[in-house]
């Protein structure tokens, strides 16, 4: 507020000065003297009346702004980021544990097929043994009616709402968006996803959420229709792993990398192999290149001036 | 927090076999650091104890401070988990 009444000074001698100039600009044009020395005033309060509202909107929109994007999150050391790293299988088949268990009740992940997770986190057996726990809906028989049978490695995983309009229903309006893609589809997505189930706090002093709403410095705005779903001890890991808030968060974020990004380890062996390949071929070629240039650019020129 | 702590350990157990989240531990081992951001937003709350307008509120320097303890924090969480 300091600052709107530095630009209300300036504008009074804005307003000064232009004062001073309108005996200047009658000398002109007598006949619009009058005519000028009224809309001048009009036009310093407009002058004044912009500049507040630029200052006051400057402000709101700077302070609203923080909240809007959401707390930047932190980089995170992944074990796979490296140029040559591999996702963490063990990891993958703890953080599916996590999903199955957390998240199913309300996030889909209808990209994803059993037999997806053949070789990456489960055996075939394991694999087909979770399908089989599942009811699927089948085509028409042949009596044309629709029937249920166990699920198979070829299903995708089961979706906990029928449609978009179920889902939002049951949660309030808000409609828990499906996680086949969710680490590509946010911005920084690994390290965001990380920090959000893993930053549920207290709002700040003068901040209130709604009931419904949960507070969490990492979502845009801030009020987040979730509430914390990961809490110590709430998986059993297979593997005897303690399922700490952070574990199950990094674990869980591991099985959504790979969802989005099953290709990783492939495309990052390709990458290797084919930018070594281009090099050396790169350097076949720029000497060749000059080999062949070599007749051109070693020619000599002579002047031969005859007088 | 009685029991044993140590940050050479990888999984924080206290005395009664109660598992210790590595995050928590962090962060408030991270409060040191960040105790000028601290000390700015309870400056904050104390400022805006008064109000009842419902405007005024302290999320930029609760930024502040959060940012520091997960600047902090990221580098060393994922030595304590598996």
């Amino acid at each position: 507020m300091v600052g709107g009444g530095v630009i209300q000074q300036i504008l009074r001698r804005k307003l000064h000065s232009q004062s001073l100039t309108t005996p200047v600009r009658s000398w002109f044009s007598s006949k619009n003297a009058h005519v000028e020395a009224g809309s001048s005033g009009v036009r310093a309060f407009a002058l004044l009346g912009a500049g507040v509202t630029g200052l006051l909107s400057f402000s709101t929109v700077a302070s609203a702004d923080e909240a809007e994007h959401g707390l930047a999150c932190p980089d995170y050391p992944w074990p796979h980021d490296g140029i040559l790293s591999s996702y963490d299988h063990a990891s993958i088949r703890r953080g599916h544990q996590v999903y199955q268990q957390v998240c199913a009740s309300c996030h889909s992940m209808s990209l994803i097929s059993y037999r997806d997770l053949v070789g990456v986190a489960y055996t075939e057996e394991e694999a087909k043994a979770m399908a089989a726990e599942i009811e699927v809906v089948d085509g028409p028989n042949d009596e044309g009616e629709m029937f249920t049978r166990p699920g198979k490695l070829s299903d995708r995983l089961p979706q906990p709402y029928a449609n978009e309009s179920a889902a939002r229903f049951a949660n309030g309006g808000a409609y828990p968006p499906d996680l086949s893609l969710i680490t590509k589809a946010r911005h920084n997505g690994q390290n965001y996803v990380f920090a959000l189930l893993t930053g549920y706090r207290d709002p700040p002093a003068g901040i209130s959420i709604r009931e419904g709403l949960h507070y969490n410095p990492y979502f845009p705005g801030g009020a987040i229709a979730m509430p914390k779903m990961l809490n110590d001890e709430a998986v059993e890991y297979e593997d005897g792993v303690p399922a700490t808030e952070a574990q199950m968060g990094k674990d869980v974020v591991s099985f959504l990398s790979w969802a989005a990004e099953p290709e990783m380890e492939e495309r990052k062996l390709m990458g290797f192999k084919w930018i070594f390949l281009l090099s050396l071929a790169l350097l076949q070629a720029a000497y060749y290149r000059r080999l062949k240039w070599s007749v051109l650019k070693s020619r000599k020129l002579v002047l031969d001036v005859v007088n | 927090m009685n029991g044993l702590l140590s940050l050479n350990r990888k999984h924080i157990f206290l005395a009664d076999d109660e598992v210790v989240d590595p995050k928590k531990y962090l962060e408030e081992s991270c409060n040191p650091k960040c105790v000028k951001p601290l000390l700015e937003y309870q400056a904050c709350v104390k400022r805006i104890q008064g109000d009842d307008s419902g405007h005024k509120h302290c999320t930029g320097q609760y930024f502040d401070y959060w940012q520091c303890i997960d600047k902090c924090v990221a580098p060393k969480l994922f030595t304590k988990l598996k």
